[in-house]
């Protein structure tokens, strides 16, 4: 009874101090209390007091470790009129989409603990193989980073279902979250939950030398799936590959199903409805989307219109072929294409929207995604100092200095458009800003893209199946995860509008 | 009768302090050895047994940690229902064929040496140099040597040998025999310097006297070096095939990462793709569970078929 006076007592405190660590770590022991006293009620041989005084030491010491933490920080932050002080650990990733921005950050990490001495920022760049793996990992033992680099949509709300993240929006005013871009694709239950850094749209890329010699109109881009075809086919005639790209790790596939798969559906209810089994959208319905989409892949294979060894490349290897004028066209991102530019020389390549194949609503709409965002664990032992240099990453500087030395699109409504003086990136900008914005793959769970999307387009692309395979893959899958990850499974139900 | 029991004990008791005293140190004797063997034993169950049966209670979950739910044996039934899991399965029992191979290669060139040829100290050498490469490196470096259009494929085109360009590690009939290759290419040096060095220790004297008897080099070979060296050919066997049963992930992962469509997954990476990419803990429990009685199951059948060889004396 003691000890729970004194605990009492310590949560009193904990509350009026009024900070949402300590907060937090209230509610966590008040949890620890109820359990205790259910235990003493149900099991009396622990009404003994020898014991009863061995679990209040216990207990008691429990609290002078658990609560100094925050309270030393608080304190000692307080104390020396700093905002904050600590050690932060960012496990980040985005080289892969944006070259340079392993450099940016390492310079906003610097400057950052420049105008915050007590802060110390370990950054660990994290690769895209094992990043939602290693995560993950982490999450399992509930420790490693403060901040960490997903995916957006499901890669990152997965992870907050799981109760290994926390809305951000719960630690950063309205005011501010208001001016970051595309904050719907990690949006849940009224919380945003991640925050973006950068804007990055999928555009078609076409080598126009590469036109020109094989006797088509450089300027004018393939706009339909049969100009598309009609273009591949003189292409390969003039001895041309016509789209360069690689599948090795099964990411071109991906992209197929995220540019094209959109483009078959009305709504994104449809395949949150089809995988979640909410009843609105039937997996026969999305099978047959799946097979159209395989079967297009197909011929293209076929036909020979994609480069020979598109099994044997990586995704990024399969890139290279564009910029090294063996491949007439190819789909890459907006910093690729800036990169490619300097390369090849601006006016020697042109960027529009991937052909139109499919027939749904969505057809109209845009590849465009922030790729990735930066959520704060859920045991981050200081979440607002966190949060301040997630924030600090938005001011209207930093967001200019990532675009001056990347090119990224900062994902900030405060970032000047004005400031975009290159042609193609204001072709580039225009083509991310301009319609409804999607990466469908963002909408499966790591699980059924990893096991799923991936190998799908792997069989396609490697001749070792057929499209009915393939869907066969997804079907096996989807049901596979149904029962593998229950808790996650019940939760996307919830999201997808279904019954969880 | 108890009764009896009881009188007669109380008897022995009374009448020997000194056999109490005797029996207590006999006993005392007993346990001593046990005392020694018991901080190993708390390490192994610790290091070893804990562990283990963690994982048989995590293969009855679903979900990641933190978040279990108990689902009894669905994770084997899954396991069993998932064809992935037998495309594992097999390729490992695929890959188990590049023992024999790679045995009698590491075999022969053993033999080679062991005429002691001119400069066969440095052939030792290069042949066991692929050995001490990391797998990653050597992984990398075929991963280029072997694309479509690669090293290998382009000089088999210059040699006018097309016909014998495959996609090797894009194509989902040609993959396992390439990595069988990259397998055998490393290990293959490990073969031949246990081999060799076995082969430096057979007496001269017996092949001295089976030369004045008459037997030529084949004969010598066959009734006298490989007989002799019959137990590091063994030994050789037994650690290659744990080896591509179990410690191949590391080519798998850095070759194909279980590519193109899972053709080149196996038991190892099926469990790392479950355990860690997925977070399915427990279907990843449940094929370490089958791996395990695998791997016993075979370790089992080599000890059965030595103890049958002793019988037979041989």
């Amino acid at each position: 009874m003691h000890a729970e006076r004194g605990f009492r007592r310590l949560c009193g405190f904990a509350v009026r101090d009024g900070t949402d660590r300590l907060t937090t770590i209230t509610h966590r022991l008040r949890g620890a209390r109820m359990r205790t006293f259910s235990n003493r009620t149900t099991r009396p041989r622990f009404r003994a007091g020898g014991l009863l005084a061995l679990v209040a030491v216990l207990f008691a010491g429990s609290l002078i470790t658990a609560c100094p933490d925050s309270a030393r920080a608080q304190n000692a932050a307080t104390a020396s009129g700093q905002a904050y002080a600590g050690k932060i650990t960012y496990w980040f990733w985005g080289e892969s989409d944006i070259p340079g921005i392993d450099k940016w950050m390492s310079s906003m990490v610097s400057a950052y603990e420049k105008l915050h001495p007590k802060v110390t920022i370990n950054l660990v760049p994290q690769a895209s193989d094992t990043l939602i793996g290693a995560f993950r990992l982490a999450a399992q033992s509930r420790s490693g980073p403060d901040i960490d680099t997903q995916w957006a949509t499901l890669p990152t709300l997965t992870p907050y279902w799981d109760k290994a993240a926390v809305a951000i929006s719960d630690y950063v005013p309205a005011s501010e979250t208001s001016q970051w871009l595309e904050t719907s694709e990690n949006a849940e239950g009224g919380k945003i939950v991640a925050m973006p850094i950068y804007l990055i749209g999928v555009p078609l890329v076409w080598n126009k030398q590469l036109f020109k010699e094989a006797g088509l109109d450089p300027n004018t881009p393939p706009k339909t799936w049969d100009a598309f075809l009609a273009d591949c086919a003189v292409l390969k005639a003039h001895g041309i590959t016509p789209f360069g790209m690689g599948n090795k790790d099964g990411y071109f596939g991906a992209w197929m199903f995220a540019i094209y798969l959109t483009q078959e559906l009305n709504s994104l209810d449809e395949i949150k409805g089809a995988i979640g089994n909410t009843g609105s959208f039937s997996m026969t319905q999305f099978d047959g989307l799946l097979r159209n989409l395989y079967t297009m892949m197909q011929t293209l294979v076929q036909k020979g219109y994609l480069n020979s060894d598109v099994a044997s490349l990586d995704l990024n290897q399969g890139w290279q072929l564009f910029p090294q004028k063996k491949a007439a066209m190819a789909f890459t991102t907006d910093g690729n294409v800036l990169s490619w530019g300097k390369a090849l020389g601006e006016e020697n390549i042109g960027v529009a929207e991937p052909p139109k194949w499919g027939h749904g609503k969505l057809a109209d709409s845009y590849d465009v995604t922030q790729s990735s965002d930066e959520f704060i664990t859920s045991w981050a032992p200081n979440k607002a100092a966190a949060a301040a240099f997630l924030v600090w990453l938005h001011d209207p500087a930093n967001m200019k200095a990532l675009y001056a030395e990347t090119g990224a699109f900062p994902a900030d409504e405060r970032f000047p458009v004005a400031s975009i003086t290159d042609p193609l990136a204001q072709q580039l900008y225009q083509l991310d800003t301009a319609k409804t914005s999607i990466w469908l793959e963002n909408y499966l769970p790591p699980q059924v893209d990893n096991d799923a999307d991936l190998p799908a387009g792997q069989l396609i692309t490697s001749k070792s199946g057929s499209p009915d395979q393939a869907v066969e893959i997804w079907n096996r899958v989807i049901q596979k995860w149904r029962v593998q990850q229950i808790p996650e499974y019940r939760q996307y139900r919830k999201w997808a509008g279904g019954n969880g | 009768m108890r009764l009896s029991l009881l009188r007669l004990r109380r008897h022995k008791d009374f009448v020997g302090p000194e056999r109490r005293l005797q029996r207590r140190r006999t006993i005392g004797r007993r346990l001593w050895p046990y005392l020694f063997v018991t901080p190993a034993a708390l390490a192994i169950a610790a290091g070893f047994l804990y562990p283990l049966a963690k994982v048989v209670w995590f293969s009855f979950y679903s979900g990641s940690l933190g978040a279990l739910t108990y689902v009894g044996t669905a994770n084997y039934t899954g396991l069993w229902q998932d064809p992935v899991f037998f495309q594992s399965v097999l390729n490992n029992l695929k890959l188990l064929t590049t023992v024999p191979i790679m045995t009698i290669l590491a075999l022969l060139i053993a033999l080679i040496l062991n005429a002691q040829i001119r400069g066969w100290r440095q052939y030792r050498a290069i042949v066991f140099f692929p050995y001490i490469l990391p797998a990653t490196a050597i992984g990398l470096v075929f991963g280029y040597l072997l694309e479509r259009n690669g090293v290998l494929n382009t000089q088999l085109r210059h040699w006018q040998l097309g016909w014998m360009a495959k996609d090797w590690l894009g194509s989902a009939a040609d993959v396992v025999p390439a990595i069988g290759g990259v397998i055998i290419w490393q290990q293959l040096g490990f073969g031949v310097v246990v081999f060799a060095a076995a082969l430096l220790a057979v007496p001269q004297e017996l092949v001295e006297a089976a030369k004045l008897d008459g037997a030529n080099g084949w004969q010598i070979q066959r009734a006298i070096l490989i007989p002799y060296i019959r137990r590091t050919i063994e030994f050789f066997v037994v650690v290659e095939a744990i080896t591509v049963l179990s410690s191949i992930f590391t080519y798998v992962y850095v070759l194909t990462k279980g590519g193109p469509a899972e053709a080149s997954s196996v038991m190892e990476y099926y469990i790392f793709e479950n355990g860690f990419e997925n977070g399915a803990i427990g279907v990843a429990s449940a094929a370490v569970v089958v791996l395990l009685v695998l791997a016993c199951v075979l370790i089992g059948f080599y000890l059965r078929l030595r103890a049958s060889g002793a019988d037979t004396g041989r």
